[in-house]
């Protein structure tokens, strides 16, 4: 039975009458709200709904991109657990990992320094930005300018300082690339999640710090008690981003080892070997398996790392 | 009275002094920091006004890091300017090969060597040169890059901001069935890193859409954004409900209060949306690696990846190349700053 709009009204066909205009209003309502989101649903189920579907579909078949898949079953993913290169891309995203502990490290440590009402503060806040807007093709390509060898800016300075006798090999070494394209990942992300920490920051209110000093508590020890339960959520935001952009890394190693993912594939990570499987190989279904794969990975990472770190922040209270 | 008022005066300078001491161990960290994340940019500008010869550190001598004026010019003519010290082409130069552009070069290095020479600088100092830029300009298709990018990012800009601004005003400000379930739906979509759907999507977009190596491939595919629609229903959100109630009291359709009263009112959220995809659009890589294969609707990050094989071995092209790439979308940013901050904060709260 429809309620009545009108609680005193006593005519139940007036009653019966205007419900049924209010449903035809809200059918209404409902037709002009979907038009509204027609435009973005037409995208997202070309470029987003289908793909999905479809490379689940891929990762079971053999395709080449040219003829039509054929149906092979789990063989696409029994190959790829006894192929090692595979292996290798997995070790490498889990090993550019460390970035994120690193980033949120740094970039909290920055945000509290431009936290601080000082003069002229802005400016170095947006400088401190300017890296997170440069692309990641530029920066790795300023980076080989500067780890160049022997003539880099760091080789240079310290050759002609004589602290060293050879060059570095920042990008030419097994040992070093991934490790070097980590220090420019790190680089290029310490601003843009300063930001973050920063919008974070302001919204800790400040008669905490007031009331912990009062309680004898250093300035090390303020922000550990007050700053870091207090900008928790931005923490998480930033765990899981960062931690997603460092599994996924691409870019940065295809610039700057020049497309060969370093010395002897030193520095294959997954996505790398999903490019190169998929767009350079043409073995578009392992190249499937392997994304598939890879968002498992993905998705793992993140529902661990919002359980690790919300548990933590229910400990607190 | 007059011996009071010097003596404040020395009080507060002293005060602004003993402030500045106190603070100098922050500025200290903060001009560090700053100095790490410009110097790699500077040493790249450096290098990209370097002539073509000896590295910057030599043996036993101080490095060279002071750029005075030294070949100067654009066009046809270098040598020629180096060679006489001082060139200028004209367009009916009868030394020009037919046909060749004309240009204009002049070499300063010896008016400006003695003057770094005079104030003791000589050793730090080095002529600095535009013909690495004059090179990258004209050898790549510099020009062309900079256009297909700037074609590709207006446009999925202007995309992004059509679809995603329709799609928000429901789910912040109409009562439907469903809103709820497809706002988590949208939402949810950001989970699943897009490479996930890399395959797929670009098998639509050669084999199904006919979009292989063409700018739309670049633009359509990424003509709605999750995060755009989750920005704008928050700023939907903060527009009073009365507002428009009262225009649609006055009969005005949807549609109408979407364009005339909605759309005046969000402005700021399409702001900070449009410089997001605009500069995602302006720096992306992977997609328009796989997309495009034609050199001249190569977008500004793959001609600059593929710069290096162009001059293979010259890092001082390349450089040139990097900072005419780079420069312009600093600007954008320092230009647009506060709607980028404000954006991000923003996101993060909501």
């Amino acid at each position: 039975m429809v309620s009545t709009p009108y609680p005193g009204s006593p005519d139940p066909l007036a009653a019966e009458a205007i419900a049924q205009g209010k449903r035809r209003r809200e059918r209404r309502r409902t037709l002009t709200a979907y038009g509204f989101l027609l435009p973005s649903f037409v995208f997202f189920f070309i470029f987003l709904i289908i793909p999905l579907i479809t490379v689940v579909y891929l990762s079971f078949t053999n395709y080449n991109i040219v003829t039509a898949p054929q149906w092979v079953g789990m063989d696409n993913y029994t190959r790829l657990f006894q192929d090692p290169l595979f292996w290798r891309g997995l070790r490498n995203s889990f090993i550019y990992l460390v970035v994120t502990p690193i980033l949120i490290t740094l970039s909290i440590a920055l945000a509290i320094v431009v936290n601080r009402k000082l003069r002229g503060i802005f400016v170095f806040r947006t400088i401190y930005y300017i890296p997170a807007v440069t692309s990641v093709v530029a920066v790795g390509m300023i980076f080989e300018i500067v780890f160049a060898e022997p003539s880099g800016l760091i080789n240079g300075v310290l050759l002609a300082l004589g602290w060293i006798e050879r060059p570095l090999n920042f990008l030419t070494h097994p040992d070093s690339t991934l490790i070097s394209v980590m220090l420019v990942t790190i680089w290029r992300g310490i601003g843009f999640y300063m930001v973050i920490f920063l919008a974070a920051l302001q919204a800790v209110p400040e008669e905490l710090y007031e009331a912990a000093a009062i309680d004898g508590a250093n300035r090390f020890q303020q922000h550990l008690y007050i700053t870091v339960p207090g900008i928790r959520p931005a923490i998480i935001f930033v765990a899981i981003i960062s931690s997603i952009s460092a599994l996924k890394v691409f870019e940065e190693i295809f610039v700057m080892t020049d497309g060969s993912a370093g010395v002897l594939d030193s520095a294959l990570t997954l996505m790398f070997y999903l490019y190169r499987q998929g767009f350079v190989n043409l073995n578009a279904g392992y190249a499937a398996a392997i994304a598939v794969i890879f968002t498992i990975v993905t998705l793992g990472f993140s529902i661990a790392n919002l359980r690790f770190l919300e548990r933590g922040s229910r400990d607190n209270r | 009275m007059t011996t009071v008022n010097p003596n404040a005066g020395r009080l507060r300078r002293r005060k602004r002094l003993q402030k500045w001491f106190a603070n100098s161990g922050w500025y200290v960290i903060l001009i560090s920091f700053a100095l790490i994340t410009v110097i790699p940019f500077l040493w790249t500008a450096l290098m990209s006004v370097r002539p073509n010869s000896a590295s910057v550190f030599r043996p036993a001598r101080p490095p060279e890091i002071i750029p005075y004026p030294g070949l100067i010019g654009w066009g046809y003519g270098q040598r020629e300017a180096q060679a006489e010290g001082e060139y200028t082409a004209l367009p009916w130069d009868s030394s020009l090969p037919e046909g060749t552009q004309h240009g204009w070069w002049r070499n300063y290095t010896n008016t400006f060597a003695e003057v770094f020479q005079n104030v003791g600088l000589a050793q730090f100092s080095f002529p600095a040169t535009t013909v690495n830029y004059y090179r990258v300009w004209t050898d790549v298709n510099l020009p062309a890059y900079f256009f297909n990018s700037f074609v590709v990012a207006i446009s999925v800009v202007l995309l992004q901001l059509f679809t995603c601004s329709l799609a928000a005003y429901p789910l912040a400000k109409m009562r439907f069935r469903g809103r709820d379930a497809i706002f988590y739906l949208i939402l949810s979509t950001l989970i699943f890193p897009e490479q996930l759907t890399l395959i797929p999507s670009f098998i639509i977009s050669v084999n199904v859409l006919g979009l292989g190596n063409t700018l739309q491939g670049l633009i359509i595919p990424f003509g709605a954004n999750a995060f755009g629609i989750f920005l704008l229903r928050q700023t939907y959100q903060s527009i009073p409900d009365e507002l428009i109630e009262a225009a649609r009291i006055d009969g005005a359709s949807e549609m109408g209060i979407w364009w005339r009263i909605l759309l005046p009112l969000i402005r700021p959220g399409l702001a900070t949306l449009a410089i997001f995809s605009f500069i995602g659009s302006w720096n992306s890589f992977l997609w328009p690696l796989l997309m495009i294969r034609q050199e001249n609707l190569y977008t500004l990050p793959l001609g600059l990846a593929f710069l290096e094989g162009a001059f293979t071995g010259n890092l001082r092209t390349v450089a040139a190349g990097i900072i005419v790439a780079t420069v312009p979308i600093i600007i954008v940013f320092l230009m647009f700053q506060r709607q980028f901050v404000r954006g991000l904060s923003g996101a993060v709260k909501g």
